[in-house]
């Protein structure tokens, strides 16, 4: 008899409008990429260039959607049984541990086969344009693609059985899959040819990403590449894959038995009413005592902003300060490691990394900040209570995006002594390096505002967050997807296009980053951010409105 | 219903939705310091109408009015003079009580020092002093209710409106929750407080409100609602000796026979139990007319140990009014508004 799990997750997710929505865009997306590349006149490419050309944006297409779309559903699989009491009558049948395990996994897999299943005509049709290997190339790529899947599915799981809300297990799950995804790039980038252990332990490490197997499979090298490609990458990742796969399995069918349900719930002990030592210690170890008894939000403050602030558990002043701090150090250490390690690289391939660094930061940072601002207060009944307070309409959503814009901004002031030192190294540069900081303020600006407004249409917080994500790392990461195929298939008007849409490749071209330098973007891409974000500030005034007024 | 300074007030009150109607002509009126209990089915219109006061939904017609400002268009004044507790507490995470009320005290505009004092008093009030540093998410449900309510009085608000605040709660919690609105009903504030626990509704109301379908079904005090309710009246007459039952049986149907001038009703309305010691009967007549049987039995030479009304409690009246409603509106697709609720309201309407 099947599991009884499997059928209720797998026809769940089947029954969601939402699922059907996301397969028939692939599959339409998937189909356009070959179209838009089929040949159109009568002679034979009988090199197979123009058949790997449409194979390699297909394969990184496909590659981002995995990325996008399958940590959603595991990452709010546990926590939403959890929440709803569900997960405590499953461990009160007779299914035991892995069976519910299994159960629930495979519902999320059985989808996500189905998402790859969905781009099998467009293969075919790459397949059949000749010049791609059944197995070597065509076959590597969906196994990869697989195990990937059975990576982040099982992660999201992890994730899901440990926090208590499903907007926090979208969140984290999907910083940590785009952790692994790039910022384990970035040791092997800084350190190339180091050679003895620290180049083994970075080259393993940046094997953990899916980049650089994918990119051997497309055949892909050259600019862009630089660091990232070392032979024999497919094997160490799907050894890794395999390995973390397992090991998240194992802890989170450790989990599922009483731990999960067994958490007690905050003490609220305050510093002051603390012995003199703890003070003491507390005193030393935070600059912001996150328990310490607060004052009352003082009349030049917004309250909601400060609200948010409180609220969030990642949005206390201790945590901030924690993170400018990390960026600081890591912004000075990049530049100092770069510049006395590989002098090779040049000031520009810093900056370029350095962009990329924050802009990464940026990304990850701002969704989690910013999608639930809307939804978070309509997932309760916060939003009918603000509603009923003498505060405008206007000061409610300043507030919050101020607490969002506080924040981000401290994010990107951490990093200016990464810049100022790259002045010092090469001063001519100190212009460049202020472009480049409009344009970083510009793309904050830009994913604020897509994240506020794309958040502000979803009433649960969990879709919202996930909504969010998608469509920011689809905005910052579909112009790199381009940017790849840049002369092949792509022209260079095409590319130059697709880079105007966010500031990030303005940024690295002011910077002079490899791959970067032949595109002129400004002033037009500070235009186009300019009018993405007022479009999309006026469609979360929009909301806001239509949400305030009385029906 | 007393005659008190009235601060809520609709007329006519409409709220459709396409086709639907969520609510049809509501007219009552609450007087200060009165509590009112707003009784009604899941669906019934109780949430509609309660967003149409605070500000939060549109009437289709009719008006509302709190302390003289209109709901719709006098929401600023609204938002000073109601403070609403939603069903779900509208509480936030990762928040200190002393944080949460802090936040809403500085929304509703209080400075620095008069916040910190009123958080104390209202803490006072609510009985939550000692939750002032905890985190409210980490609070049972209980605690959240009364820090919510504490939050509902943070600014001092002429009137409460409470969503199912016994929703969920503990026997203890509830009897709590109850002395609590006591209290608040004391220091002059005007409450209407929804719920499906009628019980508890009918020891801390002195209006109620019975609504189904979006009509309301009557209006009043508790006694007036009994009153119009009860198509008979039932009561108990306890007697020492078992061997009287039979006799007084009689002797009471005889009697109601008389006075009903009804042939049939003596033997219809008359039951003897024997092991109770006991004769139990019902009537429509009213307590001036009753009262002379008392004197009748005891000239008759029975001892009557007890001779009392057998209480109909808010679950009855409210089923008996729910049911007349409903039949009502089968009876006649299209009911004249006025003739639905005339022929049960009282108070405001009557």
């Amino acid at each position: 008899m099947i599991n009884p799990v499997i059928q209720r997750e797998f026809y769940g997710i089947l029954r969601s409008p939402k699922a059907m929505a996301v397969l028939l865009c692939l599959t339409v997306a998937f189909s356009i990429a070959v179209l838009m590349r089929w040949p159109s006149d009568s002679s034979v490419d009988l090199s197979g260039k123009q058949s790997l050309e449409v194979f390699r944006v297909f394969g990184y297409g496909l590659l981002a959607g995995v990325v996008f779309l399958v940590p959603a559903f595991p990452a709010t699989s546990v926590v939403n049984e959890k929440n709803q009491g569900t997960l405590a009558l499953l461990f009160n049948s007779p299914l035991n541990a892995f069976s519910i395990y299994f159960g629930k996994i495979s519902g999320v897999l059985l989808f996500s086969l189905l998402v790859l299943l969905c781009s099998l005509p467009a293969s075919a049709a790459c397949y059949a344009m000749g010049g791609i290997d059944l197995k070597s190339e065509l076959g590597l790529l969906y196994v990869i693609l697989a195990l990937l899947v059975i990576q982040y599915a099982t992660l999201g799981m992890l994730v899901s059985s440990y926090v208590q809300s499903a907007d926090a297990g979208v969140r984290i799950t999907y910083t940590a899959v785009l952790a692994m995804f790039f910022l384990t790039l970035l040791p092997a980038a800084f350190f190339p040819g180091a050679g003895g252990l620290l180049s083994t332990v970075t080259g393993w490490l940046r094997n953990v990403s899916p980049i650089p197997a994918v990119m051997e499979i497309m055949g892909h090298s050259g600019v862009g590449t630089a660091g990232l490609k070392i032979a024999s990458t497919t094997s160490q990742f799907v050894g890794f894959t395999l390995v973390s796969s397992f090991v998240f399995a194992a802890i989170t069918i450790s989990r599922f038995n009483y731990r999960i349900f067994d958490r007690s719930k905050a003490k609220g002990v305050i510093t002051q009413d603390r012995g003199l030592v703890a003070r003491s210690l507390r005193r030393l170890v935070y600059i912001v005592d996150p328990q310490r008894r607060k004052p009352g939000i003082p009349w030049y403050l917004n309250p909601v902003m400060v609200k948010e602030f409180r609220c969030r558990k990642f949005g206390r002043l201790q945590w901030l300060l924690r993170l400018v701090a990390v960026c600081a150090v890591a912004s000075v250490a990049v530049t100092f490691a770069a510049a006395t390690s590989a002098t090779s690289w040049g000031v520009e391939t810093i900056g370029g990394l350095m962009v990329l660094l924050q802009v990464i930061l940026v990304v990850v940072l701002t969704p989690s900040l910013a999608s639930g601002l809307i939804s978070g207060e309509r997932d309760g009944s916060g939003w009918a209570l603000l509603r009923l307070t003498p505060l405008s309409s206007f000061k409610i959503v300043r507030g919050k995006v101020l607490s969002v814009v506080w924040t981000l901004g401290l994010v990107l002031m951490a990093t200016l002594p990464g810049y100022l030192i790259m002045i010092l190294i090469q001063p001519v540069m100190w212009l460049q390096v202020n472009f480049v900081l409009i344009c970083l303020v510009w793309t904050a600006i830009e994913a604020l505002a897509v994240s506020a407004a794309v958040g502000s249409l979803f009433r649960s917080t969990a879709i919202s967050t996930t909504a969010t994500y998608v469509a920011v790392i689809t905005l910052f990461l579909a112009p790199v997807l381009v940017w790849l195929g840049r002369d092949a298939p792509f022209g260079h008007d095409t590319v130059e296009m697709a880079l105007l849409v966010t500031p990030v490749g303005a940024a690295l071209s002011v910077i002079g980053a490899p791959g970067f330098e032949n595109y002129d973007l400004l002033p037009a891409s500070w235009w186009v951010a300019g009018i993405i974000s007022t479009v999309m500030f006026m469609v979360l005034g929009v909301q806001v409105w239509r949400l305030t007024r009385a029906v | 219903m007393s005659s008190s300074e009235t601060v809520v007030e609709t007329k006519g009150l409409t709220k459709r939705y396409d086709n639907f109607t969520a609510l049809d002509s509501l007219t009552m009126r609450v007087g200060k310091g009165e509590i009112l209990g707003f009784i009604g089915p899941n669906g019934a219109g109780k949430t509609t109408t309660i967003k149409i006061l605070v500000g939060l939904s549109k009437p289709t017609s009719g008006t509302a009015t709190i302390a003289g400002a209109d709901c719709l268009s006098e929401s600023r004044k609204i938002k000073r003079l109601v403070g609403y507790m939603p069903d779900d507490f509208g509480t936030y995470n990762n928040m200190r009580v002393c944080e949460y009320l802090d936040f809403f005290g500085a929304a509703y505009g209080i400075g620095r020092r008069a916040r910190v004092k009123r958080i104390g008093e209202v803490l006072d009030i609510t009985g939550a002093t000692y939750m002032h540093d905890l985190y409210v998410d980490a609070l049972s449900r209980g605690m959240q209710q009364r820090v919510a309510i504490a939050r509902t009085l943070m600014h001092d608000p002429q009137v409460l409106i409470l969503d199912e605040p016994a929703n969920g709660l503990d026997p203890q919690a509830r009897i709590d929750m109850r002395v609590m609105l006591l209290r608040l009903s004391e220091m002059g504030k005007t409450l209407i407080v929804t719920s499906h626990i009628l019980p508890e509704l009918a020891r801390i109301c002195n209006v109620v409100a019975m609504i189904t379908k979006g009509k309301l079904r009557a209006f009043g005090t508790l006694d007036e609602i009994m009153r119009d309710v009860q198509q008979r009246r039932t009561f108990e007459v306890m007697l020492l000796d078992e061997t009287q039952v039979d006799r007084v049986g009689e002797t009471v149907g005889r009697w109601l026979q008389e006075r009903s001038g009804d042939v049939n009703a003596g033997a219809a309305e008359v039951t003897c139990a024997k092991t109770e010691m006991m004769v139990r009967f019902s009537t429509h007549l009213n307590d001036r007319e009753v009262a002379p049987l008392l004197s009748h039995l005891i000239g008759q030479g029975e001892t009557v140990v007890q001779f009392r009304e057998v209480a109909t409690d808010l679950e009855d009246a409210f089923l008996s009014v729910a049911n007349a409603g409903d039949r009502s509106d089968t009876e006649s697709a299209n009911p004249p508004e006025s003739e639905t609720i005339g022929s049960l309201k009282t108070g405001a309407n009557a």
